[in-house]
């Protein structure tokens, strides 16, 4: 019986000493761990549009549209992600033109009531057939002004054709890109 | 025996990327657990009975590629930034383990001159995941620093099972120089998770002479995620972690999923000091037909933005468009169809040479009467994980102080690390036996820097008649 308690009683040393290496753990601070961030950049393909001189004849006359506009909802602007995680938007537009002339464009983000949260407006030089122009602006949002893209859902892509009397005809390509940065915590 | 050594070497170099979690108690003859590791090993007793829940604790948790320190140091510099660090440095090859086992019964007794029965009950915690490099980094920095990179969904690949294992074995002196070994064994999985076999890949590509900036490519997904007993965890609204582990725990003895493996092995004395040994460990699947959930996503989608088309009268519905095709040809669907996994195999073999010859009492199983005081050997240990065999290999010299006590030093080489050395130690007090074994000994003082450690704790009453 002696031995068997001399035998639990070098086991619990053992015991102790395993557990004592175990709770070895120096030059770390696991609080640390609250200061952990998961900071993606997504880059990410928005919206695109080609068009011709048929995209702005009026189709029942036949007529030049000088205007012509079409509305995106982007729902994923009503996301959590963005809701909340959102640090930073930088947007990049690109249009190349061979129509032989200017067309202004506007680029108008708007909430569910249509209240305009922020825009990019630009001329898009004249081109011509054997040399498109091509123009790209970009448009940062961050810091307090995120709270702009947060209230966004739609985003209004809208043309005005300029007048100088020569023949309309060419293309207008467009694309679009966002660069959304997040912090999730 | 050269031969053999090259052999074994030559395993070590071409995959140097497994591990064995308890090589010290491998080839020790007067350990019952010996027995667990090789139902045909060379024993010196005549029965044992393991004192409940404590004839063996084993503990073992390692991370090929990262260590708390490469994390968590505290030297001021940003967090977040030495994650970035770690998850580059790491490959999808780097993994996380986590084994832990829990003697719940253990007994054996001698049936006559050339068998030796043993059996028990055993809980186990499996958790094996290899590093998600390409997912990871995509959801920590997203696509912009990797446009034209491909990232692949292969690299998710993960087991994890709580099991209460059943088990018999048969140890049968053959003749005078062999001895093999058998041991049958059920399985009653509590939690299963398993995802393996995932395909597919994301891509940003650049696209200058294309209609956008970029073209998003989602190409051949298929990733699944098998589970058993995970349902019944998140339909409980009220589930905290305490009821989670309770509900587990209550499934512990044949409320799960039911399995079947074998263990085989064999010991061979080549001469008076050669002893060869070899083993296979949990040959066997486990049924997933209960509680069963999976959960599948696939398909293959590329897009290069919404194309508004300037209508003369209002707008469409572009983002809903959008939508249904994304949902359309990625899909997602949940199922509940029986599943089978295998357990992961491990394989051990070794050599052991014994000198300093002490007439202490035989085994007696062997038909030379001479035990030695020292033995020294090589051993190779794999598991089979679901990318190949973890191996190590492990050098030892086991050192037979008296009658009483026994010590263990070994040194291994696996995929964490290089300077792994082993300490075990037992002892016996008339028929009461305890003993400890650590692993990755060196790392101790500080494991946050270490890679990996395991240790293995247990008391058992052992008999030997010749005693």
């Amino acid at each position: 019986m002696k031995s068997y308690l001399l035998a639990f009683k070098k086991l619990s040393l053992l015991a102790i000493l395993a557990t004592t290496f175990l709770a070895c753990v120096k030059d770390v601070d696991i609080n640390q761990k609250d200061d952990i961030v998961l900071s993606p950049a997504a880059d990410v393909d928005l919206v695109i549009y080609q068009l011709d001189e048929n995209d702005f004849k009026d189709s029942l006359t036949g007529a030049l549209k000088t205007v012509i506009s079409d509305t995106v909802r982007l729902e994923f602007l009503d996301d959590d992600y963005i809701q909340k995680d959102l640090t930073s938007v930088e947007l990049f537009f690109k249009h190349k033109n061979t129509f032989p002339r200017e067309i202004e464009s506007k680029i108008r983000f708007l909430s569910e009531r249509n209240q305009e949260q922020f825009s990019k407006n630009y001329t898009i030089s004249a081109g011509a057939h054997n040399n498109p122009k091509t123009i790209e602006r970009t448009k940062l949002i961050e810091n307090d002004s995120i709270q702009l893209v947060r209230r966004s859902i739609k985003m209004v892509v809208e043309l005005e054709v300029q007048p100088n009397g020569s023949t309309f005809e060419g293309e207008l390509d467009f694309a679009s890109r966002g660069l959304f940065r997040f912090d999730f915590k | 025996m050269i031969r053999l050594v090259c052999c074994l070497i030559s395993i070590v170099i071409i995959k140097s990327a497994f591990a064995q979690d308890k090589p010290l108690l491998y080839n020790v003859d007067d350990l019952p657990q010996t027995l667990m590791t090789n139902p045909g090993a060379q024993i010196n007793f005549t029965g044992h009975i393991g004192l409940p829940f404590f004839s063996q604790i084993h503990l073992s948790a390692g991370s090929t590629g990262v260590t708390l320190h490469d994390i968590f140091r505290d030297d001021g510099s940003n967090i977040n930034m030495r994650i970035r660090q770690a998850m580059q440095k790491m490959d999808n090859t780097d993994y996380f383990s986590v084994n832990q086992q829990l003697e719940v019964l253990s007994l054996g007794w001698k049936l006559d001159r050339k068998n030796y029965l043993s059996m028990g009950i055993y809980q186990e915690l499996d958790l094996f995941s290899y590093f998600p490099k390409d997912p990871a980094i995509l959801v920590n920095e997203g696509n912009s620093n990797y446009l034209d990179e491909n990232f692949y969904f292969d690299d998710l690949s993960l087991t994890a099972e709580i099991m209460t294992v059943y088990h018999l074995g048969i140890n049968h002196k053959f003749d005078k120089r062999l001895t093999v070994g058998a041991r049958a064994k059920l399985y009653s999985s509590i939690f299963n998770v398993e995802s393996t076999g995932n395909t597919g890949r994301f891509i940003t590509r650049t696209t200058p002479n294309g209609r956008n900036y970029y073209k998003h490519e989602i190409d051949n997904l298929d990733v699944l995620v098998n589970t058993a007993g995970f349902a019944p965890l998140k339909e409980k609204d009220s589930m905290t972690v305490e009821k989670a582990t309770a509900e587990l725990l209550s499934r512990s003895f044949f409320g799960g999923n039911v399995g079947f493996g074998l263990d085989l092995g064999f010991s061979y004395i080549v001469d008076e000091q050669f002893i060869v040994s070899g083993s296979v460990q949990d040959v066997g699947a486990v049924f997933q037909r209960s509680e069963v959930e999976n959960y599948r996503y696939f398909g293959s989608y590329k897009t290069s933005g919404i194309e508004p088309l300037f209508p003369e009268n209002g707008s469409k519905p572009y983002w809903d468009e959008f939508e249904d095709e994304v949902n359309e040809n990625l899909q997602d669907e949940t199922t509940n169809e029986s599943y089978s996994t295998w357990r992961p195999v491990k394989a051990n073999l070794g050599i052991q040479f014994g000198f300093g010859a002490a007439f202490l009492p035989c085994n007696y199983l062997t038909v030379k009467k001479v035990r030695y005081m020292n033995l020294i050997g090589m051993q190779l240990n794999g598991v089979r994980r679901p990318k190949g065999f973890v191996t190590r290999f492990t050098t030892y010299w086991d050192r037979k102080i008296n009658e009483k006590h026994r010590l263990k030093v070994g040194y291994s080489i696996d995929d964490y690390s290089f300077t792994n050395i082993g300490l075990m130690y037992t002892t016996t007090f008339k028929k009461f036996n305890i003993y400890l074994a650590v692993n990755n000994l060196l790392a101790f003082p500080n494991l946050a820097k270490a890679n990996n450690a395991s240790l293995q704790l247990g008391m058992q009453f052992v008999f030997n008649r010749e005693n």
